[in-house]
């Protein structure tokens, strides 16, 4: 079993549920470490005071709030753990709304939830319902001395957890300037569009997406490694299209109707990561 | 405006549509910075050379990669963008989706896109109008800091927003922790009157409801502290124990929970009492 990163109890109504906190996902990126790229020797982060220059140890460290240039306010770490208030370790439900209705510009990460200390009970009780009322339960969490907008949901046998975002963590839309077309798509490229649209259209199959980054990043450094060398990429230009309309006949005549075929064949067969996409099914 | 995280082109068919790469997220965070506490002079990190002994300017640092026999392969930028020359300045789009089908356990961060220029504007346009009409979400991927990112593309208030999304393989099984629950099954009428519970509190989700309140309680903090004010920090034994609903008591808390609710939303003057804490102790 993974070890948890944090115990709390879930306030449902007048039901406390303690439970414990998992991750729910894991990074296979292919990891680095910086390196001095004259010699190849290893880079220390050191804490340097501005002032003396000199390397300073952690003890000797201190949080400060700047309130103006070059003016802080200090905080030990007990005080700036005051703001997580007496419900530090509750994450109470104060709604419940359906899961489409949240964008998925608000997820954050995710983590799964398991019982706690004599929780089985009222976890298996709120898993039930969460997964019969096809709801997701809206709270707030602190963890790390920070509070997250959460949703919690029914997901396979147990809860998830996601973390989500505050709405003014948002960049408004507005605030981008989105040049305008000096003239329309026309009525004929927009059905075009459409149909392309149509023709792609296929199930959200995950286990059809591979990292195929992963294996050709691995594979340069092999080749590096032997002592190749590696040929700059050619420069890859990009010319906005003027003839839309052609481009999107040739898309079509390309694709000439056949269907993603491999998203097709996946719906019959069993997959054996099937489960990954089980959560979408069960929650329409 | 923000300065672009990337630049490059959403290819829909045959069709090339120019664009560059915001965050759609802005970070509220409250941030302190480290001081040296005798004196409270900042406290800067600095990048050393372990061999040399001296501080490395950001243009010599290079991504290492550790070999099995303890040798490290330096990778430029260029070496990165090498290994995948196309992907590194186009996303593909590959299919399209429902995005209710996806399910959220996949979603990581979520970017703008923006056309660069007018002239990338018709094609801009003519791809959000056509996601617009359709209600459905193009996926696609492509390499953003070093890491292919499976990403699915949907209009949201007249832009085109990207979320990228993690592979099946990056998310964890369920199983383990799903194996470790003991205890017996809610019965009927427990789950009956907990979905109640749940209608009761049901809403549609408004973001706008949920404000970051401790953010604004560290806020008043930093200021009282700034005024010379203590800051009274609760002693660890004060602090109560969680408590637990154990099940003999599941169907009372429950019963009890309704009555609050639905007394609450009568009188809709008087706030719940939800500050109260009146869990049944084990």
């Amino acid at each position: 079993m993974p070890r948890s990163l944090w115990n709390g109890t879930i306030a449902f109504g007048m039901v406390r549920v303690p439970v414990k906190l998992y991750s729910a996902t894991e990074s296979k990126a292919v990891r680095f470490r910086e390196r001095h790229a004259t010699d190849g020797a290893a880079i220390e982060h050191r804490r340097v005071c501005v002032e003396e220059g000199r390397e300073v140890p952690y003890g000797e460290t201190v949080k400060g709030f700047e309130v103006s240039s070059g003016s802080y306010v200090t905080l030990s770490k007990e005080e700036i753990a005051t703001a997580d208030g007496p419900g530090a370790r509750m994450i109470e439900i104060e709604h419940f709304a359906g899961r489409e209705e949240i964008d998925p510009v608000y997820y954050d990460r995710a983590y799964n939830l398991g019982p706690g200390k004599l929780g089985d009970e009222s976890y298996l009780l709120l898993h039930a319902a969460l997964k019969r009322s096809e709801r997701v339960g809206i709270g707030r969490f602190v963890f790390h001395n920070k509070a997250h907008l959460v949703a919690l949901r029914a997901l396979e046998d147990v809860i998830a957890l996601h973390t989500m975002r505050f709405a003014d963590e948002l960049v408004p839309v507005g605030d981008l300037e989105i040049p305008a077309p000096q003239r329309k798509p026309s009525k004929l490229e927009v059905a075009a569009a459409g149909s392309l649209v149509e023709q792609l259209s296929a199930s959200f199959q995950p286990e059809d997406y591979e990292d195929t980054y992963r294996a050709a990043l691995l594979e340069l450094i092999e080749r590096k490694a032997r002592g190749e060398t590696i040929d700059a990429p050619k420069p890859v230009v990009i010319a906005p299209e003027d003839d839309l309309l052609g481009a999107l006949q040739a898309s079509l005549e390309r694709q000439g109707g056949r269907r993603p075929s491999r998203a097709k064949a996946k719906k019959t067969k069993k997959a054996p990561r099937a489960q990954a996409s089980k959560p979408a099914r069960s929650a329409r | 405006m923000a300065k672009p995280l990337w630049t490059g082109s959403l290819s829909f068919g045959l069709v090339n549509v120019p664009v560059v790469l915001f965050s759609a997220t802005r970070d509220r965070d409250i941030h302190f910075q480290l001081l040296h506490a005798p004196d409270c002079s900042p406290i800067e990190t600095r990048r050393v050379c372990a061999t040399e002994e001296r501080p490395v300017p950001w243009p010599e640092i290079a991504r290492g990669y550790e070999l099995e026999n303890g040798e490290w392969v330096l990778l430029s930028d260029e070496d990165l963008r090498a290994a995948a020359p196309r992907q590194s300045r186009t996303i593909d789009i590959e299919r399209f989706v429902e995005v209710g089908e996806i399910d959220p356990v996949y979603f990581d961060h979520s970017y703008l896109l923006v056309p660069p220029d007018e002239g990338a504007a018709r094609a801009y346009s003519l791809l959000s109008e056509t996601m617009g009409d359709s209600g459905r979400a193009a996926l696609g991927r492509f390499v953003l800091r070093a890491k292919e990112r499976l990403v699915c593309i949907r209009v949201r208030d007249g832009a085109l927003t990207l979320t990228t999304m993690l592979f099946g393989d990056e998310v964890r099984s369920t199983e383990e922790i799903a194996e470790g629950i003991e205890g017996a099954a809610p019965t009927r009428e427990q789950v009956d009157s907990a979905v109640a519970v749940i209608e009761e509190l049901g809403v549609e989700f408004d973001p706008t409801l949920y404000r970051d309140e401790h953010r604004a309680h560290l806020k008043r903090i930093i200021k009282r502290k700034q005024q010379g004010k203590k800051i009274a920090v609760p002693v660890a034994a004060a602090i109560a124990e969680p408590q637990v609903t154990s099940a003999p008591d599941l169907m009372g808390a429950l019963e009890e929970s309704l009555a609050r609710i639905r007394r609450a939303t009568k009188k809709p003057k008087k706030a719940a009492p939800r500050a109260r804490s009146h869990a049944r102790s084990r």
